[in-house]
């Protein structure tokens, strides 16, 4: 609640607000609900985690935020605007996608006939910004995320880690108010995986992202200070323990 | 803005040139099989055009000299000579026949010629004009014959003292041009033991064989080995326009049988070559076809293979339109560089086949739509299938 | 770098399938300019010469044959046989002729002693004459005594006229038989003159070059039996056609090439125009003798003829594949700025080496075209290469 008031006092309007959303697969008897009204808050410059068992609906949360699933009802605001409540408002949910939403992916999915710069320029550049800014820009955040020496590469070269660096850049680069991270350290070990956090709390603060972290990697949970948890289709926020991360 | 095709083929440059290389050898092959269709046509209307001639004067009813054998007597030209508005008239023979060179039998037709006149072969492509009245040839390129070569035809020598270029018969086959007097000797004077066996028949005979007539039976022995015929008489008009009348006056006042160009057209293109380009046309419509279908084969391979990026960049926020864009991109310009190595891969092999090959910069066109058009359609089947990934499935369940 | 590099390398290999591409459009197939081979107008000595093929025949050759139809008896020489003028060849079976001019002789010799006989008798009878008038003479003297009657005066005087008579008729008897003589003589020498005709006799020195009948064959007027040449009249009777005459005089000097003999150039001379062209084959007949016979002959075998005509000692010449028509002007192909360009000339003399001489419209070292790909058109853009196919030697 602190950190509610914390938050309403540097911007009043919540990152992402969702009311009763549900989402039901299939119709008839074999319906399957995977979502049975979730109600979820977060404010900007958040990093929150959600946790559950497989099946429990993660991915069909993550999926209807990122409105790439229709769900069956329910609202959903970002930064206070309703982008559903039965249905979309937006037709064009590509450009939702691309200037609200940023993904980050189990596995880092760079494109690889681009190179590092331009994984991370791209949308940016799909945007219509000019390509000597956008690139400029990527090239920061690069730096930021301390693998810009690797700008020059391939991404079949790049380690891992570095690939989910430059993932993390990408997410990053279109400036969207909120990331939707699914399961991002699952690959890693734990000194990586505390250093992904790390990042993601540092980009979360630095640009007023509110960031979902889907994940059940014991190594991290314990560093969110909020941690919702879904099963059979209903959260349940529960308080963090908010470790520090060096 | 970016273009992700330009990206996606520097990126991928080997397999993508390969891919158009291999699109470009069959390219080449269906362009090669239409070059060879219009150069069986062109075969047939060289033969016309070498000739120079407007009206060719044949054995009544016969559709000779090229699709029939048609005999003439050697001195009808004259007559026709006489007729108001023919500027030249000539005999001329043509005989098709094995001739043996350098242990190889080549397949030629020896054509009768009278210099100056007709029939005669020029322009030439190395050596010299047939200056003497006898036993001199001139040969065209695809014989394989060079100036200087010896060439046994019946009963006589020759020696080519000339090459010419695109001097075929209808079906192909390069022609070898004598004076006419030894190719009518060529193709009507039997061999020898033809000749003995004639003699003999005729010395059976009592009716020529009379002892109270000294010298019957010689002179008519000697009218049977004289070859006095030819197969055309090949005529040059003063004005074109009036070939056609010409050709008219000689069929009825000669008891002849005159072709103008545009008959001898019909006769050999519509007539005698029908059937094999038919043949040929067939083969080439199913090419077309076939390349079409490896075609759309290839493009929507190439985008099978990028369905993860495409899930990927639908998922980041990246337009239907952006990665439609790329596809199509990707596939006309696959369909550009199999269009230009077909092109010169067509024009390199072509000189190898043993017939003329024509390559029309008016079908070379046509295959640049008609290629571009299979892409963009290709492409199209790529693209809805593209379209139709679920960015969902980016996010593991 | 690496992207540089790899960019810079597609950009290469793109550029040299454009420029592949661009080279094969345009200069290759049915639209680029046509090739051609150039060649220089020169001056200098041209040697025209007219070729032919010809006949090994004998100018003078007799067919000697009987006069009359009869059974060959004998004959006396075969081929290849010198003979003399006026040997006797072969022979006719005279038949019955032998027995017919002993029978004429005969009919001589009784003619002549009939003759004889006539004479005798002449004398017989004029010698009665002169004793009949002698008697009559005296039987009138008498009567003129007056010893006889008148009557037997008459009848003295009538026998004396009787007797007259009578050598009168002894007279013409005579001449008759004399007649009769001359006319037996003509028979034997009619039949004698037969008899020398059924001996065939060769008109010349020369050889038999055919024996055309043999001993008991049949043989009727005019076949002949064995034909005799004068070997030194052997020439060859050539062909040349009738446009490629002009110009060949007698006296030129030719070399003759006999069939069985490829290798050898026999040297002879034109002795003859024959005033009968060949309407039929279009060709006039030059007859060249040889200057030696040569070994071996055999009248009727082919030869090829070359004839040397006069030369021309300075002139401007072309390759002869130069020259072409158009229409019915002679002329030569030039090229002005890359474009061809039909040139009317005057030709004269060929040669049968591939040079014709350019008598009007060319200068020396002028260049024309000599060989092309395909017919010329004029200002067609053309393309000049070193070579077009293929010479072989």
């Amino acid at each position: 609640m602190g950190k509610k008031m914390a938050a309403e006092k540097m911007n009043d309007v919540p990152a992402i607000q969702i009311e009763g959303l549900t989402k039901r697969y299939g119709s008839g008897p074999t319906a399957v609900d995977a979502l049975k009204g979730v109600d979820m808050t977060i404010w900007p410059g958040e990093v929150v985690g959600l946790i559950g068992p497989s099946g429990s609906g993660k991915s069909t949360l993550l999926k209807c935020l990122g409105a790439v699933i229709d769900p069956t009802a329910g609202r959903i605001q970002l930064g206070g605007e309703t982008i559903f409540d039965g249905e979309w408002k937006s037709r064009d949910l590509r450009a939702l996608r691309r200037d609200r939403i940023g993904f980050i992916f189990q596995a880092p999915y760079l494109i690889p006939f681009l190179g590092v710069t331009d994984n991370v320029a791209l949308l940016p550049m799909l945007a219509g910004r000019p390509n000597p800014e956008a690139r400029k820009h990527a090239v920061e955040l690069l730096q930021d995320l301390d693998v810009a020496h690797r700008a020059g590469a391939r991404i079949s070269e790049l380690s891992g880690g570095e690939q989910q660096r430059v993932a993390i850049a990408r997410a990053l680069a279109n400036g969207p108010p909120i990331i939707l991270a699914d399961e991002p350290t699952a690959p890693l070990d734990s000194e990586r995986a505390l250093a992904v956090v790390r990042i993601l709390n540092r980009m979360a603060v630095q640009s007023r992202t509110a960031i979902i972290v889907v994940t059940h990697d014991e190594k991290i949970i314990p560093t969110f200070k909020r941690i919702f948890q879904i099963r059979d289709g209903r959260t349940q926020e529960m308080a963090g323990e908010g470790r520090a991360v060096a | 803005m970016i273009n992700l095709a330009g990206r996606d083929i520097v990126h991928h440059w080997g397999r993508y040139a390969f891919t158009g290389f291999g699109l470009g050898l069959l390219i080449g092959v269906t362009l090669s099989m239409a070059g060879i269709y219009r150069g069986m046509i062109d075969d047939a209307q060289a033969l016309l055009n070498g000739s120079g001639a407007d009206i060719w004067v044949v054995q009544k009813d016969t559709l000779g000299p090229y699709a029939e054998p048609s005999n003439l007597r050697d001195d009808v030209y004259r007559d026709i000579l006489g007729l108001a508005g023919v500027r030249a008239a000539a005999n001329a023979t043509y005989l098709t026949m094995q001739i043996g060179h350098a242990g190889l039998d080549v397949r030629v037709m020896v054509a009768g010629f009278e210099p100056g006149q007709p029939g005669e072969p020029h322009p030439l492509l190395a050596g010299r004009p047939v200056a003497r009245s006898h036993y001199e040839a001139i040969a065209d390129v695809k014989t394989g014959f060079r100036v200087g070569d010896t060439v046994r035809i019946r009963r006589h020598d020759y020696t080519v003292v000339g090459l010419t270029a695109r001097m075929v018969s209808s079906g192909g086959d390069p022609m070898l041009f004598i004076p006419l007097k030894d190719a009518q000797e060529a193709q009507f004077l039997k061999d020898n033991d033809a000749i003995r066996n004639e003699r003999n028949r005729v010395a059976d005979n009592p009716a020529f064989n009379r002892p109270g007539v000294p010298g019957l039976l010689e002179a008519v022995q000697a009218s049977q080995t004289s070859s006095r015929s030819v197969n055309a008489i090949l005529v040059r008009v003063a004005d074109a326009a009036y070939a056609e009348q010409i050709a008219d006056e000689i069929e009825r006042w000669k008891r002849l049988t005159a072709y103008t160009r545009a008959d001898m057209e019909e006769i050999l293109v519509v007539k005698m070559i029908a059937t094999s380009a038919r043949q040929i046309a067939t083969f080439l419509v199913i090419l077309a076809i076939v390349s079409a279908a490896i075609v759309s084969f290839i493009i929507y391979t190439m985008t099978l293979g990028k369905i993860k990026e495409i899930a990927v960049l639908k998922l980041i926020g990246t337009r239907n339109r952006t990665i439609s864009a790329m596809i199509l991109q990707e596939a006309l310009g696959l369909g550009l560089i199999g269009f230009m190595v077909g092109k010169v891969v067509a024009t390199l092999w072509a000189p190898y086949f043993p017939k003329y090959v024509l390559l029309l910069p008016g079908d070379t066109l046509s295959a640049f739509f008609a290629v571009m058009a299979i892409c963009a359609l290709a492409s199209l089947l790529a693209i809805r299938t593209a379209l139709k990934v679920d960015p969902a499935e980016a996010i593991g369940g | 770098m690496q992207r540089l590099i790899k960019r810079f390398g597609v950009i290469a290999l793109a550029a040299v399938l454009i420029a592949a591409f661009a080279w094969v459009a345009l200069t290759q197939g049915p639209m680029a300019p046509p090739k051609v081979v150039l060649s220089e107008v020169r001056e200098g000595a041209l040697a025209p010469q007219a070729f032919g093929i010809g006949t090994v025949e004998a100018r003078f050759g007799y067919a000697v044959g009987a006069v009359q139809a009869g059974r060959l008896a004998r004959v006396l020489v075969d081929q290849g046989d010198v003979v003399k003028r006026g040997q006797v060849l072969a022979e006719i079976d005279p038949v019955d002729l032998d027995e017919r001019l002993a029978a004429a002789r005969s009919a001589l010799e009784r003619s002549r002693h009939s003759a004889d006989t006539a004479a005798a008798q002449v004398g017989e009878s004029k010698a009665r004459q002169q004793m009949a008038q002698a008697s009559a003479s005296r039987f009138g003297d008498l009567a003129r005594q007056g010893f006889v009657s008148g009557d037997a005066v008459d009848a003295k005087v009538a026998e004396a006229d009787a007797t007259r008579a009578s050598v009168d008729a002894a007279a013409s008897a005579l001449a008759a038989a004399r007649q009769e003589i001359n006319r037996a003589n003509a028979d034997v020498a009619g039949l004698a003159k037969q008899r020398t005709n059924l001996r065939l006799v060769s008109p010349v020195d020369g050889i038999v070059t055919a024996r055309e009948a043999e001993a008991g064959n049949t043989v009727v007027a005019g076949q002949a039996v064995i034909r005799v040449i004068d070997p030194a009249s052997m020439w060859v009777r050539v062909r040349i056609d009738q446009g490629r005459a002009a110009g060949i005089a007698p006296g030129q000097s030719g070399l003759i090439v006999l069939r069985s003999r490829r290798g050898e150039a026999l040297p002879g001379k034109v002795v003859r125009i024959e005033l009968q062209a060949d309407p039929i084959t279009e060709e006039r007949l030059v007859d060249v003798a040889f200057d030696q016979p040569p070994a071996g002959w055999s009248i009727g075998e082919l030869a090829e003829v070359t004839i040397e005509m006069p030369k021309v000692d300075v002139g401007l010449f072309v390759p002869s594949q130069a020259v072409q028509r158009r229409g019915q002007q002679a002329g030569v192909w030039r090229i002005e700025e890359r474009r061809a360009r039909f040139v009317p000339v005057k030709p004269g003399a060929s040669t049968l080496d591939g040079k014709t001489q350019i008598l009007d419209g060319l200068r020396a070292g002028d260049r024309v075209i000599a060989y092309s790909e395909q017919a010329l058109q004029q200002d067609m853009r053309v393309r000049t290469v070193t070579s077009l196919a293929g010479a072989g030697k």
